[in-house]
C-alpha cells in the first residue's frame, strides 16, 4: 500500500516509517506537520494518509489536515493516531468521513497484526475504531440504555462491541468464528432490542447508528 | 434563598484574595497544563515509539519464532498498560481534552466515563488554563461528593464579559464549599441558591478569566 505519514514526534515518525517499510508498504512521503503533508500530496499519489491528531497546525492539526485531504483526494484513506482514545475525537472524525477512515491509539499500531488489519480495512472502505474506545462506549452506556445493553446476551454484546469497532459482518464472523449468516441474525436481534431501525445493508450508516446510540444520553439539557 | 458563599457572620469576614495570590494560582494552573503536555510529548511518545520497535522485532522473528512473537506481544500489552496509567495521571494533573478542546468536551467526556447522570450545557468558548482548570475540578469534586442514587445534575458554563460563569444545579448547599475551594484562589465568587429539598440547590461561581 502507498502510505503518507504526518507526525511531529520524530522518534515515533521514524519508528512507524521503519515498521511500515519492513512489512512491505511503500511510504511515499512523511512530514512533521499537516501543512507539509498536504503540499507533498498534491504531487504524490497515495492510498492512505496516517495523521497524528495533536500536531501542527495546533492544537489538533490532524483533523484540519484530514478535512483538507478529504476535499482534495476523496479516495484517500485516513488513519488518525492519537495518544488518547476519546469519544469527542471519534465524533469529530466521523464528521470528516464515514468511509475509509480509522482512529487508533499510537501504541496499538506497533503490533504488525493490528497495523495490517487496520490498513487493510481502511483500504476496503471500512471505518476502524480503536477497540479500547469501542469497549468503553459499550460498557459505559448510561440511563435507560445501560439496562437495554445489559439485557443483551453475551454473544450479542460481543457482536455490538465489534460493530462499534466498525467491523463488517464478515469481519465480525471471522473474529467470533461463526458464519456471516449467524452474525446477521445477531445484528437483527440487537437492532430490535435497541429500538434502532436502520438500513443494515449500508455498513457505515449502521456503524454510525450504533455509535450515536451508545454515546447519546437521554434528557440531555 | 440566594446567599453569597461563605456566609459572613460577625467578625468572621473573609479577606479578599490579593492580586499576588491570584497570579500565583494562575501560574500553578499553567504549570499543571505544561506538566501534562510534557508527559504526552516526552515519556508517552517514547513508550509508543518503543512498541513500534518491538513490532519490527516481531516481524523479523517471523516465521519460525512463535515463542518470541508471543513474548513480544506480551511486552506490547504491558506497555499499553503503562501508558494507560500515565493517561490516568495526566487526567488528574490537567485533562488533555480540557487543554485541547475546552470545558464542554472535557466535562461531557468525564461524565460519560463516570456514567454520572449529568447534563452539560457549554459552548466551545475558551477561558484560559486557570479558569477552565478550576471550573473543571470544581465540577469533578461535586460529582465525587454526590450521594449514590442522587438525581441528575445540570452544569452550565457561559461567558459573562471577563468572567467564566459556572452554574451547578441539582446539588446540596454544602457543594458550594467544594466549588469555593477551587475558584476562590483565582478571585472567584460563589453564590448559593438554596432549594427547599435536599439536592435542589444551585451553586453559581464567577471566575475571572482570559
Amino acid at each position: 500500500m502507498r502510505v503518507a505519514l504526518a507526525e511531529d514526534g520524530t522518534l515515533f515518525r521514524e519508528g512507524l516509517l521503519m515498521l511500515l517499510r519492513a512489512v512491505g508498504h511503500q511510504v511515499v512521503c512523511s512530514a512533521a506537520d499537516g501543512d507539509e503533508l498536504v503540499a507533498l500530496l498534491t504531487t504524490t499519489p497515495a492510498d492512505v494518509a496516517i495523521l497524528d491528531i495533536r500536531m501542527p497546525p495546533e492544537p489538533d492539526g490532524g483533523l484540519i489536515t484530514a478535512e483538507r485531504l478529504r476535499a482534495a483526494h476523496p479516495d484517500l484513506g485516513l488513519l488518525f493516531l492519537s495518544h488518547y482514545a476519546e469519544s469527542h475525537y471519534l465524533m469529530r472524525i466521523l464528521e470528516i468521513g464515514t468511509e475509509s477512515i480509522g482512529y487508533r491509539l499510537k501504541e496499538k499500531v506497533g503490533s504488525v497484526e493490528v497495523l495490517t488489519d487496520t490498513l487493510n480495512r481502511i483500504g476496503n472502505g471500512e471505518i476502524v475504531i480503536e477497540p479500547v474506545l469501542a469497549k468503553r462506549l459499550v460498557d459505559r452506556t448510561r440511563g435507560d440504555k445501560k439496562d437495554v445493553v445489559a439485557a443483551l446476551s453475551d454473544r450479542e454484546q460481543e457482536v455490538l462491541r465489534l460493530m462499534a469497532e466498525g467491523r463488517s459482518n464478515n469481519g465480525i464472523a471471522g473474529q467470533l468464528y461463526i458464519t456471516p449468516k449467524a452474525v446477521e441474525k445477531h445484528i437483527a436481534n440487537i437492532f430490535v432490542k435497541l429500538g434502532l431501525h436502520i438500513d443494515t445493508a449500508a455498513h457505515h450508516r449502521r456503524v454510525l447508528a450504533v455509535l450515536t446510540y451508545l454515546r447519546s444520553q437521554r434528557n440531555q439539557g | 434563598m440566594v446567599s453569597r458563599f461563605p456566609h459572613r457572620t460577625g467578625d468572621d469576614v473573609d479577606e479578599p484574595v490579593t492580586e499576588a495570590c491570584r497570579r500565583t494560582h494562575q501560574d500553578r494552573w499553567r504549570r499543571r497544563r505544561l506538566l501534562q503536555r510534557q508527559l504526552h510529548d516526552g515519556a508517552a511518545l517514547r513508550i509508543s515509539a518503543l512498541t513500534l520497535r518491538l513490532g519490527l522485532l516481531e516481524h523479523r522473528a517471523a516465521p519460525d519464532g512463535q515463542a518470541v512473537q508471543d513474548c513480544i506481544g506480551e511486552l506490547q500489552d504491558e506497555l499499553h498498560a503503562v501508558l494507560e496509567e500515565l493517561r490516568d495521571v495526566a487526567a488528574q494533573i490537567y485533562p488533555p481534552l480540557l487543554d485541547e478542546a475546552g470545558l464542554g468536551p472535557a466535562l461531557r467526556e468525564v461524565v460519560a466515563t463516570l456514567q454520572a447522570p449529568v447534563a452539560v450545557v457549554a459552548s466551545e468558548e475558551r477561558f484560559g488554563a486557570a479558569a477552565e482548570g478550576a471550573a473543571y475540578f470544581a465540577v469533578l469534586q461535586c460529582l465525587a461528593a454526590q450521594p449514590a442514587g442522587a438525581p441528575s445534575m445540570k452544569v452550565v458554563v457561559r461567558r459573562e464579559t471577563d468572567t467564566l460563569m459556572l452554574s451547578v444545579s441539582g446539588v446540596d448547599a454544602f457543594h458550594a464549599e467544594l466549588i469555593d475551594d477551587q475558584v476562590r484562589p483565582l478571585g472567584g465568587i460563589v453564590e448559593v441558591i438554596t432549594g427547599s429539598l435536599p439536592g435542589a440547590s444551585t451553586v453559581i461561581a464567577r471566575i475571572p478569566c482570559e
